[in-house]
């Protein structure tokens, strides 16, 4: 059942120093089916951040339409969840009370938001850190909490903009491993842009490749789950497909 | 060089330990240069009075209940007019860096009407007023108001795009975007100008109150003049000194601590 179809999406924009218009996105197709994780992976300037931010309502787009479960999508919207590469927690909410913002939005109770926050919070484990703040986590806990933030509002699509590009490599590894976890446990459909080819082949049942604003290639992965560092780094498959996507993406 | 770093260890540890001790011992060499000025006979008595002259007249005019209702007034004064400038600022400021076209059509004019020092507004305020309480307001409410919007502005101009995009996408309307992301995000910087909004209105409610007062510390102050006693003077001065010391150190900076330093938006 496709959840999110974007069709022939396009984004031109009025570029004031180049005084002309440019295009950043070009006739892109593409259909995500419920519960399938889909990583975007690309070039910077390939328009995969354009993309996302259509999908996600924050910019206007100039051509094509983005359906959601069959309906156009018309501004920022509960039903798609966004990570930030920013993580973009709120600095003066404690973890528990930014992970139950969007139930509060929704008009859920104080004691009713807190135990869906408390429940999110032990998926990530971080039932430790509930009452800090922003600030005094690490970066790699920040951005736990940011993903079961947007989790905890049942987006119909999460939607992740290189949510793991600002924290350090050893931790970068950790987060994928756990984000495969809780994909597995929960089934949320997704769709990860990224720059970093394995990390897209690690995550995703299927990666997109994009160039210069349209689509170059789609590489079906069906890899086992769980999926984890220690063996994929070895497996032949893994390394059969990284090889592809590599190519292509270096290709465009 | 040793003795000195080793005192200077002494007086860290000490006044770790006894904050009072950090805020009173800067004033102790100064107190005693007075002193000895006043002992040595350089001025006459009249002239520069010591500090337990100053001490003495502290007590007699609060026995009388003088310097307290004085106090009273001045600090009423303040809190109306401060409260009144915030309630006009935040609201503006937030409108202007909220919207591009109320920015456009508002910055000329803030920043023309900034310029219009608030006793510069006296003259024609006295004239539609008179020497009373409106007039005393309006300056006040003046002075607290600009500091507090255009920082105001500023915070709200700060807050990232990313915070006010995450609340849209998990269901906040843009009403409630500008009350749980925008006003808390600029909360750090209205206070800052709030800081700076007090510490203007509070000089400028002193030089009013020494122009149109009736009472007050500034009143008290030019009083004295017109009686030619010098120790009231020294002693409306240390007053404004010291209230405001209080007034910033256990108000304004807890407040600062416990907000935008606490979530680490700005740093201390």
């Amino acid at each position: 059942m496709t959840t999110l179809s974007l069709r022939n999406l396009s984004k031109t924009y009025f570029d004031p120093y180049a005084g002309a218009h440019v295009t950043a996105v070009h006739d892109v197709s593409l259909d995500v089916d419920k519960g399938e994780f889909v990583s975007v992976v690309g070039p910077s300037g390939c328009g995969k951040t354009t993309i996302l931010n259509m999908i996600a309502g924050f910019i206007p787009y100039s051509g094509g339409e983005i359906l959601l479960n069959d309906k156009p999508i018309d501004g920022p919207g509960p039903e798609r969840g966004v990570v930030f590469q920013s993580f973009a927690l709120f600095p003066w909410k404690t973890v528990l009370d930014n992970v139950g913002f969007g139930p509060k939005m929704r008009g859920v109770a104080k004691a009713e938001r807190d135990r869906i926050a408390h429940e999110y919070l032990a998926l990530a484990g971080l039932t430790h850190a509930a009452n800090r703040y922003p600030n005094e986590l690490s970066g790699g806990m920040q951005q736990r909490v940011g993903v079961v933030r947007a989790l905890a509002n049942h987006p119909d699509v999460l939607l992740m903009d290189e949510p793991f590009a600002s924290v350090d490599a050893q931790t970068r590894m950790t987060l994928q491993e756990e984000l495969t976890r809780i994909w597995q446990e929960r089934r949320p459909t997704v769709i990860f842009i990224t720059h970093d080819v394995p990390e897209a082949v690690f995550l995703a049942n299927r990666v997109v490749v994009l160039s210069r604003g349209r689509v170059l290639e789609q590489v079906q992965v069906d890899l086992p789950r769980p999926r984890v560092w220690n063996e994929l780094i070895e497996d032949d498959e893994f390394k059969r497909l990284s090889s592809h996507v590599l190519h292509a993406v270096r290709s465009a | 060089m040793t003795m000195l770093l080793r005192t200077w260890g002494v007086y860290s540890r000490a006044t770790a330990r006894w904050p009072l001790l950090a805020t009173l011992a800067p004033f102790v060499p100064l107190v005693c240069l007075w002193i000895a000025l006043t002992e040595s006979g350089i001025f006459p008595r009249a002239f520069l009075p010591g500090p337990m002259e100053v001490a003495k007249a502290f007590l007699a005019l609060t026995y009388k209940g003088v310097l307290p209702d004085y106090l009273q007034d001045s600090l009423l004064r303040l809190a109306t007019g401060a409260a009144l400038g915030m309630a006009i600022g935040i609201p503006l400021g937030l409108l202007i860096g909220v919207s591009r076209r109320a920015r456009r059509i508002a910055w000329p004019l803030l920043l023309f009407f900034q310029a219009i020092g608030d006793i510069a507004w006296l003259p024609i305020l006295l004239i539609w007023f008179g020497f009373g309480l409106t007039t005393m307001t309006f300056v006040i409410v003046y002075t607290v108001l600009f500091p507090v919007a255009l920082n105001t502005v500023l915070g709200v101009e700060s807050v990232p795009t990313d915070l006010a995009r995450a609340a849209r996408s998990l269901g906040a309307s843009p009403a409630r975007v500008l009350w749980e992301v925008t006003l808390p995000g600029a909360l750090p910087n209205i206070i800052t100008g709030l800081r700076n909004g007090l510490g203007y209105g509070w000089r400028a409610l002193i030089a009013v109150e020494i122009i149109v007062g009736t009472s007050g510390i500034g009143f008290m102050m030019f009083d004295a003049r017109r009686a030619g006693s010098v120790v009231e003077i020294l002693l409306g001065m240390i007053i404004l000194g010291s209230l405001w010391y209080i007034v910033d150190a256990w108000i304004l900076a807890p407040i600062e601590r416990a907000t935008g330093q606490r979530w680490g938006m700005v740093t201390s």
